[in-house]
């Protein structure tokens, strides 16, 4: 596929802003949507080992259904955040994108609703769990291979999507076109090396949950020092594995001696050694977003060395310069919803750490929060229809 | 070389892979419109129960959220990009111009949704534990957020059915073609509709809560009557105003089905405003599998069939009124630097200039002309209309029964011509043409 081609199938509209932007967004958005896949894929997966273990166990029969109910949360979060990279992405790796869309449009449609049955099965399988008595094995079984299922096609249109000179043949082996979109492509290391992430982050998921609970009373010690022990573990062993998966990786696409993959080589220790010494698994999440934004850009880099060996540069893509949206997502990112998430996530940590019911009236923070969340609330709703109907009023009258 | 954008072809046999579009969209629209609705609804149910500190309903209200945490938030936030991934690879440059007209307009709307899907969460696990001022704020922003979502989704897909003014084309300024003639009617026309399910919902919920309180469940589902009721009247009142926005191209096709449309429409008003009314009178009436039933016949008699007419008024264009449905640019839109591909498509014709035909299709000799000719009736055709003799889409069997390859090409330059409004004009060169005709001769509807 040579550029004329790649250059052709960019959107004749332009980009609506500068394009490195947008590849920063794209990095730091899919590094956000990835913890919770591996966060979703950890607990759902650790759970899953609860079950068995929950009847006779004191400490799974509390921390099984507490595994499932954060992997339900995190499935949610990790949709909404997969909408962010979905939408960059297809700004200025357009032709890949779509070329992916098109060839693989079968797979796709089936990938909504296997997510979809996944997803619902989850719901039973936490359901099926809440008597604490090891229930809904099977189907939590199932909903977890489903979901392994839903991320194996999600990979399989990432890697279809870095083989711009296998695209017509893929379309038209040997001349004969098919418009079935079956096309199906899979890097089995990548995916390993994907895959296996979900194990630290479980891990340090475990110190973290046990780190809040501790000021809990209603938690027993005990419970408490067994999660942060567990944790420790399945931390460390995860770390290896990934590290190994990712050396893997980065020898069959030749970029094991590259700065960003040594960094991350770097990062992997350090996370290796915080998680160890477990003195505060808070800042170890700090490094740990590092870490994933630096897998982030590293697949960002391989992407853009693909294309850009095939005479396609985002940098060239042109701007067609977009003020007045641009400056409404800026303010509703920054102020709607740093301060409304930040209302939602006080209000989320202040219940959790509290026991009985929270009086959220005698929470200076959490009072002021939500009056600024409701106000701004109101004023985007007036600052909107006030531009909306400016407009309509310029271009009709 | 001169290629221009288009991307390989994705077809599903039969049906035509636009209809599978429509399938997860209709799924979508009732999950995402009850969410909506509903947040609406907790809104006012908070308020009630705050100021007149009626404990009672805050049960009512979790079962209701844990229905739509369930409901709506698992299968409206999958279907969501759903639709915008099956849409990519039936559409893929409409959706690419959704895209890049509006990808600030698309982010902001992710801000809603992030605080939307966390919010949720909140709202429902901590609905008894946290005090009920603290919960009825959260409610009311809640309500906001969700309004927020429709308010940035409307501009974009009323943009597919067109900018509503002219000033888009010269300007290219995703502000004039967000705000078009009939964003604003198309916007309350949505509200009164997820207002109208959101109590649709509630009856489902109420109504199972006979046994465990009687008196409250009849009392909900009197209201979920008259929140019904409401929503249903503005439906009717605003989709009134919005056909009154919409362009000629639009009206031509509703004029096909018109007098089905309102027929089957008066009878969905009739049959759901008697639902409503008993509802309000005689409660104890509406039993869970009823109102179950009564959200299926909405799905399938109402959502579906009014999101078909919506995709069909559309016709010829699939976005912006400068994107045909297959995929080809028709119009210049100067203040984005856009071009129109019809003059270079009736110059060089389609299988020169579209990079993912193979070489050996790229000439038509008397060997592949039937393979081609197959090939440029997908490409040109497919999008509407499904090919084969058992087609179940806008199927072509119907339209050509009985043509032989003469008359087929006559209805061709007909449309090539522009004289069908709801098809696109494209000409093509004579022997793309011819091969087009044979393909379809050959297939003796």
């Amino acid at each position: 596929m040579d550029a004329s081609i790649l250059l052709a199938l960019r959107d004749p509209a332009g980009v609506p802003f500068y394009p490195v932007v947008f590849q920063a967004l794209y990095v730091l958005t899919w590094a956000l949507h990835a913890a919770f896949v591996f966060l979703a894929l950890g607990s759902m997966g650790l759970s899953l080992y609860g079950t068995f273990k929950q009847k006779s166990d004191d400490n799974w029969k509390i921390l099984t259904p507490h595994l499932i109910q954060t992997g339900k949360i995190s499935i949610s979060i990790l949709i909404v955040l997969g909408v962010a990279p979905l939408l960059f992405t297809q700004v200025i790796y357009d032709p890949n994108w779509y070329v992916t869309n098109t060839l693989s449009g079968m797979w796709v449609f089936i990938f909504i609703y296997t997510l979809v049955l996944g997803y619902i099965l989850y719901y039973w399988y936490y359901f099926a769990n809440k008597k604490n008595q090891g229930g809904g094995k099977l189907i939590g079984i199932i909903s977890f291979l489903i979901l392994i299922f839903a991320g194996t096609l999600m990979h399989n249109f990432a890697v279809t999507s870095l083989m711009p000179n296998d695209w017509m043949n893929m379309y038209a082996p040997n001349g004969i076109v098919d418009n079935s979109g079956w096309t199906f492509n899979v890097d089995t290391v990548r995916l390993i090396f994907m895959l296996s992430l979900s194990i630290p982050v479980v891990g340090l998921f475990l110190q973290n949950y046990s780190r809040f609970l501790s000021t809990r009373r209603d938690f027993s010690e005990i419970f408490i020092d067994y999660c942060a022990k567990l944790g420790t573990k399945i931390g460390v062993v995860g770390l290896i594995i990934s590290a190994v998966a990712f050396v893997a990786w980065m020898i069959q696409v030749g970029y094991l001696l590259h700065p960003l993959s040594i960094a991350i080589v770097v990062g992997v220790v350090i996370l290796l050694f915080m998680i160890l010494k477990n003195s505060n698994s808070y800042i170890t999440t700090i490094v740990l977003v590092v870490v994933a934004l630096l897998i982030s850009s590293m697949r960002e880099l391989i992407r853009f060395d693909i294309m850009a060996k095939l005479g396609y540069s985002i940098y060239e893509y042109p701007v067609n310069l977009e003020i007045p949206t641009i400056v409404m997502f800026l303010l509703t990112f920054l102020v709607l919803g740093g301060v409304g998430v930040a209302y939602l996530l006080t209000l989320a940590w202040k219940v959790g750490k509290n026991q009985g019911v929270f009086d959220g009236t005698k929470d200076k923070a959490v009072t002021k929060l939500g009056n600024y969340t409701l106000s701004i609330m109101v004023l985007w709703m007036v600052i909107y229809f006030g531009w909306g109907m400016t407009i309509l009023f310029m271009n009709i009258l | 070389m001169d290629i221009i954008g288009q991307f390989p072809l994705f077809y599903f046999p039969e049906y035509g892979s636009a209809w599978m579009m429509g399938m997860t969209g209709t799924i979508h629209i009732l999950a995402s419109h009850t969410s909506v609705g509903a947040a609406m609804l907790f809104a006012y149910l908070s308020y009630k129960a705050y100021k007149e500190n009626r404990t009672d309903l805050y049960p009512y209200m979790k079962k209701y959220g844990m229905f739509l945490l369930i409901f709506s938030y698992v299968i409206g936030s999958i279907t969501g990009p759903g639709i915008w991934y099956t849409a990519t690879a039936a559409s893929p440059r409409g959706i690419s111009a959704l895209i890049h007209n509006f990808v600030w307009v698309w982010a902001t709307e992710w801000v809603f949704f992030v605080f939307e899907v966390i919010g949720v969460f909140v709202l429902v696990y901590f609905i008894d534990k946290i005090d009920k001022k603290t919960h009825l704020k959260l409610t009311f922003s809640f309500a906001m957020a969700s309004v927020g979502t429709l308010a940035l989704i409307i501009g974009i897909i009323s943009f597919m059915m067109w900018p509503g003014t002219q000033e888009y084309y010269t300007t290219g300024s995703a502000s004039d073609a967000f705000f078009g003639t009939n964003t604003f009617p198309h916007m309350f026309l949505r509200i009164g509709f997820m207002i109208m399910l959101s109590g649709v919902i509630g009856l489902i919920i109420s109504s199972a809560m006979k046994k465990d309180n009687l008196e409250l469940s009849r009392e909900l589902t009197k209201k979920m009557g008259y929140v019904s009721m409401l929503g249903g009247f503005l439906v009717l009142f605003f989709f009134m105003w919005y056909m009154g926005t919409l362009p000629d191209n639009a009206h031509a096709v509703f004029n096909i089905t018109k007098a089905d449309v309102i027929q089957s429409r008066i009878i969905l008003t009739v049959v759901f405003s008697i639902y409503f009314l008993v509802a309000i009178v005689k409660p104890q009436f509406i039993s869970t599998p009823l109102a179950g039933v009564m959200v299926f016949i909405i799905l399938i008699a109402g959502i579906w069939p009014g999101e078909k007419l919506r995709e069909s008024m559309r016709k010829p264009y699939v976005a912006g009124q400068y994107i045909y449905s297959n995929q080809i640019i028709s119009r210049d839109v100067p203040g984005k630097g856009i071009k129109s591909e019809l003059p270079i498509i009736a110059e060089k014709g389609l299988l020169q200039v579209n990079p993912f035909v193979p070489k050996n299709l790229k000439v038509i000799t008397e060997e592949n002309k039937h393979e081609v000719g197959k090939l440029l009736a997908r490409m040109a055709c497919s999008n509407c209309h499904s090919l084969e003799k058992t087609g179940k889409y806008r199927p072509l069997k119907d339209r050509l029964a009985g043509m032989d390859k003469e008359a087929i090409k006559s209805i061709l330059y007909a449309i090539g011509a522009g004289g069908m409004p709801y098809m696109p004009t494209l000409k093509l060169p004579e022997n793309e043409t011819d091969a087009i005709a044979q393909y379809f001769a050959s297939m003796k509807y």
